[in-house]
């Protein structure tokens, strides 16, 4: 569907705001939203977001150097897959290489966090002036909530909850992300003791009572808005067993781990399974400047256990096909080592795993040099990881578009590709 | 020869003939005879009775009906009722009210609040204060003494710092253009705008020159900023080209303004003392200088934006939209009719009050929302203002007609946490401009199951649950209480339908009738419609 001039006229939040399924397709621009949507909801598409916050070392995990200069007291070990070296700290994982796939070659260009966390997560775009949304909101706005109906981007972080409008940026605060701080529901979310589950459907009713009849007589547009998210606030309603740990089965738990990253991890897998579209996982504390090696050494296997249990699962129940999942950093970590036997910020070369949604799986993209200064091959910056991901999500980067103003932008940076050796 | 002479006479003769006439005519009619001549299909019929005094409360006053007062309105028989509705409530201590929780929430975008800000903008609405000197108070840099002191929070909040951002000038310039001339200069920072032919790069400098060297004078006890004098151009290049450009004070559009400079220490005509953080007055002030000069009839956009805006507020969608984006190739969609807008509201010298009157007394105003029947919603384009464009209750307007559907209320208390409450709930965060119906799924929860929204349903005092139960207690009088019901939630009687599913659903329901109207009133103030002014 064309943009019309008419549509130009129109505020953004006229397309991006009113409604999920109205302004959805104005929202893409010229291209074929509906096509998009169509074709990826029918394959149900998902995506598992894991944001390893502060800066994970490639060294101590995904490309490690032994013996080098500066490749530090840890070993290597084999993975899954001849020929493939993971750093001894990820066990777990390193089993599960056959699933997997790394990129050890991105190169990309913040070194701070307060930019990096922003920019990887936005794609690093051209500017243009405009705040792209993060990747989170980026995939729900174009994929929806699919049939479950329960909201889009969903964000398990420790610490506080609570409606997060700014990663949406241009698309508006409705394409935000909700947040479950240390994992508890949302304010309101759970019904009063006062409001039983009957008294609460019969009204239910009689509500969707009166908007019928208003329906029938009006434009259907705000009302469409309104309803809608009753809808998802009500199929979050009925979801509340995501947020009661004490129905997680013990073993579960203990797979994943009873920290932080490992009970946040387990209730993504729930949410993934209960169909939200993405879901992201936070953890903190990977900045390190002091002491690098026993950090990594207390951090690492914590991480490896979630991950390696989550990719477990995803497979045995033959979701990983349609699951996205990415762990990522804002950037990797100096080879170099500093005085403090820490290592500091470096975007120059790192890396990333992931696995899922017709990625090709047991393999490594990309290498660094011998001490793992540089890139040795060609560099990838995360807007090629966002072609990747969005084509893998069956979302053409080069067909479809936002629509900000009447400006059409790209969904990710118009000079970047997606990384064919990890297309199937 | 003789046709370049006399065609321009005729046509000045044409069109000071055409303005006269026009002027002979009301505003209200001049909107529908301009609406009429470019509806391209027919116009929807006039609302009801019910339908008009719910939107025109809701517009005016900020709150719905409360029965009693639709049932006069309903009752009243005189032809022109509905403009003496219109005159009473533009008189009512709730209008200013009203219209200063709208402004507050277009000037500050939910940035921050003062008690002395919404002071001053009660104030104004009280007085009928004329826009322009409103705007003039905004931009004055400290205003000690004067009862007007509050209005410095326009500029005082944006001057602060947060977090460890540093203060956002891009932003109050950005906000100063986008709220008073109706220009989103932003993208003309760095080069003239890209998309945009008309905003260049000199409207963006020029302005931010006013603001160069303003302060936040975080001492004063009310909300004020401080000037250091300007002495040199605003030095400026863009990032594609090499070329370097100067200005000195310029409005955007509009004369460059040439710097008076002074020697070092002779700049204050009164010195700023620390000891009482009075920031000074200088000789040359760029700010009072823009005070004085932005505010004018013939500064491009200081009309339009005001009009635009109030012609946005009653009637669902601007003439140009967006709301900041007047510029050549984003015309407006009645040019004519945003023009003789704007004339009427210059020549009443700014009155925004006048502006309000006459569009809620035009035809258009008071069209139905509802579509006529077999129409297809998406043949009818929202510019032709051909039926009643639906806009989404504020969460002011939402908080003022829970109260009122659900009480009488006494405790002051419990509104404020109500109002609070469903500003938490129902905003869009600071900085994001409440133009369009945007609900969340916070606020679908916050109606369903906040503490706030559930004590409304408590019978209490003669409130509404309790006069709807103790009605229908014995069994006898379910009819009535039904109209009650319907009349002061949604401000409409219940159609025949409604009448029996809900009589069936007491009947149901006979030994909890308590429990039962909170379910039926619940629906209600939880439905689409009451969630939207239509």
């Amino acid at each position: 569907m064309p943009c019309t001039p008419h549509e130009h006229l129109c505020s953004r939040r006229a397309w991006l705001g009113a409604t999920a399924a109205a302004s959805f397709a104005a929202s893409l621009g010229p291209f074929g939203a509906h096509a998009v949507a169509e074709q990826a909801q029918r394959k149900s598409k998902q995506v598992l977001f894991i944001w390893i916050d502060g800066g994970m070392s490639q060294l101590e995990s995904w490309d490690p150097k032994p013996h080098t200069r500066f490749g530090g007291p840890l070993r290597a070990i084999p993975t899954s897959v001849p020929g493939i070296h993971f750093s001894e700290l990820v066990p777990r994982t390193a089993k599960l290489m056959e699933h997997l796939a790394v990129v050890r070659s991105l190169c990309t260009k913040d070194n701070s966090h307060s930019a990096g966390v922003a920019r990887i997560q936005r794609g690093d775009p051209k500017n243009r002036g405009v705040t792209y949304p993060y990747f989170g909101s980026a995939v729900a706005k174009l994929l929806g909530p699919g049939e479950s109906g329960l909201p889009p981007y969903i964000w398990i972080k420790p610490g506080s909850g609570g409606f997060i409008h700014q990663d949406a940026g241009l698309l508006g605060p409705k394409n935000g992300a909700l947040a479950f701080g240390d994992g508890q529901p949302p304010e309101n979310l759970l019904r009063p003791d006062t409001i039983a589950e009957t008294y609460d459907a019969e009204r239910q009713e009689l509500r969707a009572l009166l908007n019928q009849r208003y329906a029938s007589q009006h434009r259907p547009t705000a009302s469409e808005a309104n309803s809608y998210v009753y809808d998802m606030a009500h199929a979050l309603m009925k979801r509340q067993d995501l947020f009661d740990a004490t129905r997680l089965d013990p073993r579960d738990v203990e797979r994943y781990g009873s920290h932080d990253l490992g009970r946040h991890m387990l209730q993504a897998r729930n949410m993934l399974e209960a169909g939200v579209t993405f879901v992201k996982v936070n953890s903190y504390g990977w900045d390190t400047h002091h002491d690098n090696f026993n950090a990594h050494m207390s951090l690492m296997p914590k991480f490896d256990q979630a991950f390696a249990a989550i990719i477990e699962d995803l497979a045995a129940r033959s979701m990983l096909d349609n699951v996205l999942v990415i762990a990522l950093s804002e950037f990797g970590r100096t080879p170099r080592i500093n005085g403090a036997a820490g290592r500091d910020h470096w975007p120059e070369a790192w890396s990333a795993i992931m696995a899922g949604a017709g990625l090709r799986k047991g393999l490594v993209v990309g290498k660094t040099n011998d001490e793992g200064t540089f890139v040795d091959s060609e560099p990838f910056d995360i807007g090629h990881m966002f072609h990747t991901w969005f084509t893998a999500l069956g979302i053409d980067p080069h067909k479809t578009e936002y629509n900000n103003h009447g400006q059409p932008l790209p969904i990710a940076h118009d000079n970047c590709r997606a990384v064919e050796e990890l297309l199937a | 020869m003789l046709r370049t002479t006399l065609l321009p006479c005729t046509l000045v003769a044409t069109l000071v003939l055409a303005c006269v006439a026009r002027a002979e005519q009301p505003l209200h009619q001049q909107i529908d005879a301009q609406l009429a001549a470019h509806a391209g299909g027919p116009l929807n019929g006039p609302a009801g009775d019910a339908e008009f005094c719910r939107r025109v409360h809701l517009d005016l006053i900020g709150r719905i009906p409360q029965p009693a007062e639709l049932q006069a309105f309903v009752t009243d028989s005189s032809a022109d009722k509905r403009a003496k509705l219109v005159d009473a409530l533009l008189a009512s201590s709730e209008h200013p009210t009203h219209m200063a929780s709208v402004f507050h929430v277009l000037l500050t975008e939910r940035l921050g609040d003062h008690e002395l800000w919404q002071a001053w903008l009660l104030a104004s609405f009280q007085q009928n204060k004329p826009w322009d000197q409103m705007v003039r108070e905004m931009l004055t840099p400290h205003l000690e003494d004067d009862p007007a002191r509050g209005a410095g929070l326009f500029l005082s909040k944006r001057l602060e710092n947060y977090g460890e951002n540093p203060v956002d000038y891009p932003g109050l310039v950005r906000d100063v253009g986008r709220l008073f001339l109706g220009v989103d200069l932003q993208c003309a920072q760095c080069h003239d705008h890209p998309q945009v032919d008309d905003y260049l790069q000199v409207d963006y400098q020029g302005l931010y020159a006013y603001f160069k060297n303003v302060k936040l004078n975080s001492g004063a006890k009310f909300p004020s900023v401080a000037e250091q004098p300007l002495v040199s151009k605003i030095e400026f290049q863009s990032v594609f080209l090499l070329e370097k450009h100067e200005v000195a004070l310029r409005i955007p559009f509009g004369e460059e303004k040439m710097l008076e400079l002074f020697e070092k220490g002779q700049e204050f005509a009164t010195p700023p003392d620390n000891k009482t953080n009075f920031p000074g007055v200088l000789k040359f002030s760029p700010l009072r200088i823009l005070a004085n000069d932005l505010p004018q009839a013939n500064t491009p956009g200081f009309s339009r934006n005001i009009v635009n805006r109030m012609w946005w507020q009653l009637m669902g969608r601007g003439l140009v939209m967006p709301l900041d984006w007047h510029h050549t190739d984003n015309p407006a969609s009645h040019p004519e009719l945003l023009d003789a807008l704007v004339r009427e509201f210059t020549a009443h010298e700014f009155d925004l009050r006048h502006l309000v009157r006459e569009i809620a007394l035009s035809d258009a105003y008071q069209r139905s929302s509802t579509l006529p029947a077999g129409a297809d919603a998406n043949e009818i384009a929202e510019t032709s203002y051909r039926v009643a464009i639906e806009k989404g209750l504020t969460p002011e307007q939402m908080a003022r007609s829970l109260w009122t559907a659900t009480g009488p209320w006494s405790d002051d208390k419990q509104r404020a946490e109500l109002t609070a409450s469903c500003v938490k709930s129902l905003a869009l965060p600071p900085r994001e401009p409440e133009v369009e119906f945007a609900p969340s799924v916070k606020g679908a929860l916050f109606l369903s199951h906040d503490k706030n929204v559930l004590q409304l349903l408590e019978p209490h005092d003669g409130n509404l649950i309790e006069r709807l139960t103790k009605a229908t207690d014995n069994g006898a009088n379910n009819a009535a209480a039904i109209e009650e019901a319907y009349a002061a939630c949604l401000s409409r009687a219940p159609s025949a339908e409604e009448r029996t599913a809900v009589n069936a659903f007491l009947d149901a329901h006979a030994s909890a009738r308590a429990a039962a109207w909170q379910q039926v009133v619940w629906a209600m103030l939880s439905s689409n419609e009451f969630a939207i002014n239509h």
